[in-house]
């Protein structure tokens, strides 16, 4: 244990010296402290006492503030709920106070967002009325009636296309560009420039209409792009875009100015000129350049117009299918109902077509019927055997071009017997005779009702003739003509008999009157005569070897010889052959 | 980099327009076409080892519109004045201009310049106006657009005092 000399305690018999001692120390520190220990004791009852403590915090809580504001948030923090709180009871307990307040900063806002509303919505319908009468706007119609919605929402969803091209971050004050974000697509001038020129366009706008500060060209349009300006206090943002943006793209546009105003508050107040720091808004900015493209959907209109031309092309396909496979079978039928023509095969394969078959060279062309069917005759394919065909009809062709029957000659047929009708000469009949079952398709030839006539036997029929007449009358009695087509006969098969022998026929026609009644009558009787009757022969059994003569009527008549024939009313008919070109002379024996 | 912005500033065809050309594109032409409003055009250069992209506004040299120019010569980092050496009024048009500029703009940097001094033999503006002017703290240069003097000099002069006037940061004042 220490010893303490100092203390009281330690000599009781002391004690009452040492109480008088604690008495002088005590009266001594109040002579010495008694001011502050009032002080003291002041301050305690002031520590202690509420009243006096707020009025003190009252007094500095300003510069606290500052203070504690200018360095972090959590004071706001703090405070945040307070100020919220309060201000809702403020709002419950007096309303008009705060409209009243308000009521300046909310006017041009709200007046601002209508003008915008009442602008785009003049704006889709001046796009609505300039569409209404493109093709694109009939589309649409179409497409509004498709899909039941009014015109003016279709041409609305189809004009909200836009992109974002370029955004400008511009210091407002000087017109120097802080930042600039283009997308890939932009056409980029000089940024700086641009900068420069959209500041002074704004300044020169504003200036022109007289208006204030805070009035500003918010928008401007050029060609298909529309440049929207943001204004901020100390920057603005300029985005230049293709197509109609919708207006909440504005809405993008101010929160990405205001977090810019935020974020680089003291940047943009200094801002001399440097640039750099606002690099940092690339990501901002980018968020600005958006772009809506409309999600190209498969037209309908256009899917209808194929489906439809698919559906015609069908239908003219089978249509002409059918109309072609009918021609074919047509034509088939009429080939095999030609005589002459065999079908042995036909195809038809996607509009080719093939034939096969047998053709007897006389037999109508086939190629011809093809045409007369509506084919093309190079799309028909044909391969024709050559044949003969024992068709009646065609061996009875084929007889004739074989034969050259004469005129006077009538060929049929019965069965597969070849018959000769008629008249011919004796070389012809005899030819006939041997050829005839050597055509093929006859396997008989009968000529019992063909005459036949030697030169001589023709000859003296003709000369025999001799036409009577009436006194005074050049006519023609029934019994005469009957004997005169006689001769027509036999002056054909002379003409052939002399084409054969390169000979001709001479015939004289010679009339003859009465010696009654004067003289130029009886002239003319004898010419009149002669005409008759060569009338009635017919000059279609004048043969083109065949040279007629009617005017010896004179040199007859001079002559003496040929007084008895010529006192009676007749005409007589002379024939004879002569040697080509040597007629005249004959003729005038 | 750093981004400047320069009015040009001067009564009616003093060759503003001219002087801007000369320098951006090095091109002079005699024909005169009247600035509508303003142009803007660029400019880049080297100063004291910095990059600085002069933004050049040629405003339109109608006087009657003092209003207008106040809201475009905001911002400006510096200007330039321009007379024409063959017309006194030029000069008295100078002194006016530059009041309203440093009421906006405050004490920023400013050159002056006489142009057309290829035509010296024509000037009105006589040394002793010149010296007026020296003595109120004008930088007063001669110079000619069309024959290219002085134009550089000119724009290197301002930009240098700009960047004087306001360092960009990280260079000692
Ligand atoms: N002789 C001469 N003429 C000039 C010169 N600079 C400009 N000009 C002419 O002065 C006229 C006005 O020039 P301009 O640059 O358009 O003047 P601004 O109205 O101030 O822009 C034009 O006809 C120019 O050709 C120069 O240095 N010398
Ligand atoms: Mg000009």
């Amino acid at each position: 244990m220490s010893r303490r000399p100092d203390n009281p305690q330690s000599d009781p018999s002391s004690s009452d010296r040492s109480s008088s001692v604690v008495e002088d120390w005590t009266e001594l520190r109040t002579l010495l402290l008694a001011p502050e220990q009032t002080q003291l004791d002041e301050l305690r009852d002031r520590l202690d006492g509420q009243v006096v403590q707020a009025r003190d915090v009252g007094r500095v809580l300003p510069e606290a503030f500052a203070v504690r504001g200018d360095h972090d948030e959590p004071l706001s923090t703090v405070l945040a709920p307070y100020v919220e709180s309060g201000f809702v009871t403020a709002v419950r307990k007096s309303p008009r106070t705060i409209v009243d307040a308000i009521a300046p900063i909310m006017g041009p806002a709200i007046r601002q967002a209508i003008a915008r509303a009442l602008q785009s919505m003049t704006q889709s319908f001046n796009r609505s009325l300039d569409e209404s009468l493109s093709v694109r706007s009939l589309r649409w119609r179409v497409d509004a009636w498709r899909t039941g919605r009014s015109f003016a929402e279709v041409v609305l969803l189809h004009t909200l296309r836009y992109r974002v091209e370029q955004v400008f971050l511009i210091h407002r004050e000087t017109g120097l560009l802080l930042h600039h974000v283009a997308t890939d697509a932009a056409v980029v001038q000089d940024e700086h420039v641009l900068s420069g020129m959209l500041t002074a366009i704004q300044n020169y706008a504003r200036d022109s209409f007289g208006a204030s500060q805070d009035q500003t060209l918010d928008q401007f349009q050029v060609g298909d792009w529309t440049v929207w300006v943001e204004q901020g206090s100390q920057a603005y943002l300029a985005a230049v875009i293709r197509g109609t943006p919708p207006t909440s793209l504005r809405e993008d546009f101010r929160d990405v100015l205001d977090h810019i105003h935020a974020k680089h508050t003291d940047t943009l107040a200094r801002f001399k000129g440097d640039a750099a720091p606002f690099k940092t808004t690339q990501t901002q900015l980018e968020t600005c350049l958006q772009a809506h493209y409309e999600t190209p959907r498969p037209d309908p209109l256009k899917a209808w117009i194929l489906v439809g031309l698919l559906l015609l092309g069908a239908i003219w396909l089978g249509w002409t299918t059918y109309q072609n496979q009918t021609r074919w079978s047509m034509l088939l039928t009429e080939l095999k109902a030609t005589p002459g023509l065999v079908v042995t095969a036909a195809k038809s394969t996607w509009g080719a077509y093939y034939l096969e078959g047998l053709r007897d060279p006389l037999a109508k062309d086939p190629s011809e019927l093809v045409a007369e069917a509506g084919f093309d005759p190079t799309v028909v394919k044909a391969v024709w055997s050559p044949y003969y065909a024992l068709n009646p009809e065609l061996v009875l062709v084929r007889a004739e071009t074989m034969l050259h029957p004469p005129d006077t000659v009538k060929l049929t047929m019965e069965g597969d017997t070849l018959v000769a009708t008629g008249s011919a000469s004796e070389t012809w009949v005899g030819e006939t005779r041997r050829f005839a079952a050597l055509i093929p398709g006859v396997s008989r030839y009968r000529d019992e009702k063909l005459l036949t006539h030697s030169v001589a036997e023709l000859l003296d029929r003709i000369n025999q003739t001799v036409v009577r007449f009436g006194p005074g009358v050049s006519t023609v009695g029934p019994s005469e003509q009957r004997v005169l087509g006689i001769v027509g006969v036999a002056l054909r098969s002379l003409d052939e008999a002399a084409a054969h022998t390169g000979q001709r026929v001479v015939l004289e026609v010679l009339g003859s009157t009465d010696s009654t009644g004067p003289a130029a009558r009886n002239a003319q009787l004898r010419k009149e005569r002669a005409e008759t009757v060569l009338a009635s022969i017919g000059q279609h059994h004048i043969g083109e070897h065949t040279t007629v003569i009617t005017d010896i009527v004179r040199s007859a008549a001079s002559n003496g010889s040929q007084t008895e024939v010529g006192s009676r009313r007749i005409v007589t008919l002379r024939a004879f052959l002569t040697t080509a070109g040597a007629e005249n002379e004959t003729a005038r024996p | 980099m750093i981004q400047k912005k320069i009015c040009m500033l001067g009564g009616f065809a003093v060759g503003k327009t001219s002087l801007v050309r000369r320098f951006v594109t090095n091109v002079f032409s005699d024909q005169y076409r009247t600035t509508i409003g303003v142009t803007v055009e660029r400019k880049s250069l080297v100063v004291d080892d910095h990059d600085v992209t002069l933004m050049l506004w040629d405003l339109y040299g109608e006087d009657e519109f003092q209003r207008l120019r106040e809201s475009y010569l905001r911002g400006s980092s510096g200007y330039i004045i321009v007379m024409d050496g063959t017309r006194q009024s030029t000069l008295d048009g100078a002194l006016a201009l530059q009041q309203t500029a440093a009421r906006t703009l405050g004490p920023v940097p400013f050159i002056a310049i006489i142009n057309k001094a290829d035509v010296r033999a024509e000037w009105e503006i006589d040394d002793r106006s010149i010296n007026q002017l020296r003595e109120r703290g004008w930088t007063v240069l001669f110079g000619s657009a069309k024959l290219g003097q002085g134009v550089d000099e000119l724009f290197t002069l301002l930009a240098t005092q700009m960047l004087k006037a306001s360092p960009p940061s990280g260079v000692p004042s």
